[in-house]
């Protein structure tokens, strides 16, 4: 299908929202480029949820502006937005069949029968549902019903299309089905988007780029790889991906001691002073092995170990510390057994540290 | 297991069947006897209908009921749509209130409530709808209550307004559709309770049909028991029409979709 209309910019600025004494938006800044899928991250309450609800006009933002297209939409009631949303789950009308569901949003515009028979149709067949048409939302699964919820949103061809955790309520394989199947529909239309989850696998596998909010606020928004390798704050650093969390203290002239090694400290650490105890936070695939003479080295028991085919997770006791998790090659780790004593080193450029 | 399980299902519909049809049964049989010989007839049926007040109370208790069940809807269905979409934190509230008439005895409601009622209400007995609709409700409110709560109704909504759709259309062809259980099992229990209603009514001397039956039983046991059997007849009567009006709007949807789409 060809893009179906010219993309839209999405823009919130300094956007703020409390519900009562709680402050859910904090001067929320957000860009979505037009045809961007841009997912936003972050732990449970920290207002993805609100952000998006006020893009849609479900809630309202106590100040800031909402503008599409440059547009100022704060003040657009909710159902003159051409916004598309999908929901967590159940939004689909009970007492409507696919088709009436998809048809809703047409109906709503006074469109045509003939021109809204052949959207529907066009729908039907992009999220691959041509022959449950007739079917009610009860006697589909439940990924059949947010691929439907899907197609109801985009049949009215909307400037954004948003998604509250849409894949939440699915099981795990389902999950990353229909997830790529969102990815390649967005872009086919190259439909400006705005993806909220909890899940960062999910986050990574499908924006472009992903946002990590954090109390009310956007912490970083980068490309998936540039967050996981370049975390802007240690709240990003601790919240995507793995990391160790290691105490810490900093030495001086940007240096951080860690275990038996001095490396240096990310430029993105700030606030921390010298001499003071600080927490270390380091990927576990940033650990090698090494031999027992190297002068870096820690030694410390193997507790676990996973094997995850290429990949095998290693589990490192060492006296007062929680356990150290480290990710090896499964090649390099074969002869290893549970009860070894093994020396590993931290192999990183700069680390990032942040207070206690 | 699994038999000693279906086993006991059976059972217990077995007896369910024989307390609640047998005496049905009886009554209906016995309705149809000649009074003082052998044989079956209408003559109790014929004896009703000639019944001095026979059709006046039932025309005031049928009017009566249609207004319970109007007055019910349109009190009870935008509080409970209102209620789950802008106020949940109150519903504990609403619910208990909404027990309330079962657990004052209807003697108290009667004349508290009468006193309360406008001048020109209680010279007329549609004050009754009033009562009636109060005394209704634990059961009427339950019935609404299953319904929404059954869908996310809030969610349905913010989906039927960001796809374009004004409120009076959401009402219409949103809330109103996914509730529909609700409403008309609602719209029954009210209706049924109006017809039967008869403490309230004598408390209050006002003559519907249940008081009018209650006089006129005590003329004659073989025509009181006709009068059972043909109140009986007509709640099922209007329950399977009000069956038969759910189950056609269904069909229709099926219908005009078919057309629709291919
Ligand atoms: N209608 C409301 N009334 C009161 N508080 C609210 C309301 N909606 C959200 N909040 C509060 O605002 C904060 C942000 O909520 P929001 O739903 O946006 O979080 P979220 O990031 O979507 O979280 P989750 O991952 O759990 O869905 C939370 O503290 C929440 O309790
Ligand atoms: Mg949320």
């Amino acid at each position: 299908m060809a893009k179906q209309r010219a993309s839209s910019t999405l823009k919130l600025e300094n956007v703020t929202r409390s519900f009562g004494t709680t402050v859910a938006l904090d001067g929320l800044n957000l860009t979505v480029q037009p045809g961007e899928l841009v997912a936003l991250l972050g732990p449970s309450g920290c207002g993805k949820t609100t952000a998006l609800r006020i893009v849609a006009g479900l809630e309202t933002a106590d100040s800031g502006s909402l503008l599409v297209n440059d547009v100022r939409y704060n003040d657009t009631a909710v159902n003159d937005r051409d916004m598309g949303m999908v929901f967590q789950a159940y939004s689909l009308f009970p007492n409507m069949t696919v088709a009436e569901n998809i048809d809703y949003g047409l109906r709503a515009r006074k469109m045509d029968l003939p021109k809204r028979m052949k959207q529907v149709r066009k729908m039907l067949q992009l999220v691959d549902l041509e022959e449950k048409s007739t079917r009610y939302p009860h006697q589909l699964s439940g990924g059949q019903q947010q691929r439907v919820a899907l197609a109801r949103a985009l049949a009215i061809e909307p400037t954004v299309l948003l998604l509250d955790e849409p894949l939440s309520a699915l099981d795990a394989q389902v999950r990353s089905q229909i997830r790529e199947e969102i990815r390649a529909i967005q872009l086919e239309l190259g439909i400006t988007t705005l993806f909220v989850t909890h899940d960062q696998e999910e986050a990574m596998a499908i924006a472009d780029r992903v946002g990590v909010m954090n109390k009310g606020k956007l912490e970083q928004i980068d490309k998936p790889t540039v967050l996981y390798n370049e975390p802007a704050t240690p709240f990003v650093a601790s919240f995507v991906g793995q990391a160790n969390r290691l105490p810490a203290t900093i030495t001086g002239k940007g240096n951080v001691k860690v275990l038996h090694q001095k490396i240096s400290l990310s430029r993105h650490s700030t606030d921390l002073r010298d001499g003071l105890p600080v927490e270390a936070l380091i990927r576990p695939e940033s650990i090698t092995l090494t031999t027992e003479n190297d002068d870096e080295a820690t030694q410390g028991l193997l507790v676990s170990k996973s094997f995850l085919g290429p990949l095998t997770k290693l589990g490192v006791a060492l006296e007062g510390l929680p356990i150290i998790h480290i990710n090896s090659q499964s090649k390099d780790v074969k002869s290893l057994e549970i009860g070894d004593r093994i020396s590993f080193k931290i192999v990183a450029d700069e680390i990032m540290a942040q207070n206690v | 297991m699994k038999i000693g399980r279906y086993s006991l299902n059976a059972f217990t519909i077995f007896l369910a069947g024989t307390i609640f049809f047998l005496p049905l049964l009886a009554a209906a049989e016995f309705s149809f006897r000649k009074p003082g010989g052998k044989g079956h007839s209408f003559t109790n049926y014929s004896w009703l209908l000639q019944q001095e007040g026979f059709l006046p109370a039932l025309g005031t208790s049928l009017r009566l009921a249609v207004l319970s069940g109007a007055l019910n809807l349109i009190l009870m269905v935008p509080t409970m749509v209102v209620l789950n979409l802008k106020a949940k934190r109150y519903k504990s509230i609403v619910d208990f209130i909404c027990i309330l008439p079962l657990i004052i005895p209807v003697v108290s409601l009667a004349i508290g409530a009468q006193v309360s009622m406008p001048e020109f209400l209680q010279n007329t007995e549609y004050e009754l709808v009033f009562f009636f609709v109060i005394v209704a409700l634990p059961y009427t409110y339950r019935a609404l209550d299953s319904a929404i709560s059954a869908v996310d109704i809030k969610v349905l909504v913010e989906a039927s307004r960001s796809l374009g759709a004004t409120w009076f259309a959401t009402i219409i062809k949103v809330i109103i559709p996914a509730i529909r259980s609700g409403i008309i099992g609602s719209l029954f229990l009210s209706f049924a309770l109006a017809i039967g209603e008869f403490t309230l009514t004598s408390l209050l001397h006002w003559d519907t049909f249940p008081t009018w039956t209650v006089v006129a039983a005590q003329q004659n046991i073989l025509g009181a028991i006709a009068i059972s059997v043909f109140s009986f007849a007509l709640a099922i009567f209007a329950l399977t029409l009000v069956g038969i009006l759910a189950a056609r709007k269904k069909n229709q949807n099926l219908v005009l979709e078919n057309e629709e789409v291919e």
